[in-house]
């Protein structure tokens, strides 16, 4: 059974930055590496899933982010409606695993999105990310996965300024934390 | 500190990356034929070069894929990076 309840339920609103977590959404993991598993999806989905590295795509209701060549995580841009919480997951799972075109599984409770907002995002994040953000600031829809604080991470730059940062449930807290400390310096 | 150009994501800090020694290893095609010291020089036996090293590395904190590396050990220049099954492309 997920657990979809967030261990934070919390935002906060910085000088020039605010974050806030934004949960529960379905959050899917798809893997796969022919042709007729991205034709599948984009049929299923009408999105194709993106091959180029480190971009994503998506609708008003879905986003696929690329996180390797065989993989990709899609999250929804809205909260679940749990009258009907499964359809997306049982829709792929009935249409790709089953017939044994990839690998389709519900990480909803894995990660935790957190969404962070306002022109010191980047000054917030490079103080404990390797990451290089210089192109990655000025391109609507690059994604990452990436170091902070430490931390495995992906990022989704949504829009500009604009994020949403998805991070592993165990480590959510603590990042929580070192995000509300650093903000409170820039 | 180094930069790595992960060969799906492209240039990323060495902090997201983990070393896995050796690249080229070929497994005996018959195991059980070898002898112990022929299993175990298989097994355990790495060179550690100063100079350019055929080295395999994975993008741990990034896409999660192994590729191969030429390293000059002896300075951190990277000569190659290429993908697994691919030929080293200088030799």
């Amino acid at each position: 059974m997920l657990n979809y309840n967030s261990p934070i339920l919390d935002s906060k609103n910085y000088s020039g930055l605010k974050i806030s977590v934004i949960e529960p959404i379905i959050k899917i993991n798809l893997r796969g590496k022919n042709r007729d598993f991205i034709t599948k999806i984009g049929k299923e989905l009408s999105i194709i899933p993106p091959t180029e590295a480190n971009t994503s795509s998506g609708n008003e209701n879905l986003n696929i982010l690329w996180l390797s060549p065989d993989e990709w995580l899609i999250y929804s841009n809205n909260k679940i409606d749990f009258k009907n919480n499964n359809s997306l997951e049982d829709k792929l799972f009935n249409e790709i695993s089953k017939v044994k075109l990839g690998a389709v599984t519900n990480v909803t409770d894995h990660w935790i999105m957190i969404n962070l907002k306002g022109e010191k995002v980047f000054e917030l994040l490079s103080g404990g990310c390797p990451y290089n953000f210089n192109d990655f600031k000025n391109l609507k829809g690059s994604v990452t996965q990436t170091l902070v604080n430490h931390i495995d991470v992906i990022i989704h730059n949504k829009d500009i300024n604009d994020l949403n940062l998805f991070v592993r449930r165990s480590f959510s807290e603590h990042l929580w934390s070192w995000i509300n400390d650093g903000s409170r310096f820039i | 500190m180094f930069l790595i150009n992960c060969p799906y994501c492209g240039e990323r800090d060495q902090s997201e990356f983990s070393a896995g020694g050796e690249a080229h290893i070929e497994r005996p095609k018959q195991p059980t034929e070898l002898s112990d010291d022929q299993w175990a020089e298989f097994l355990f036996m790495r060179k550690n070069i100063k100079g350019i090293q055929y080295e395999r590395w994975n993008h741990t904190h990034g896409c999660r894929k192994w590729f191969n590396m030429v390293r000059d050990t002896s300075n951190d220049k990277i000569h190659a990076v290429y993908k697994m099954g691919e030929k080293p492309p200088v030799k």
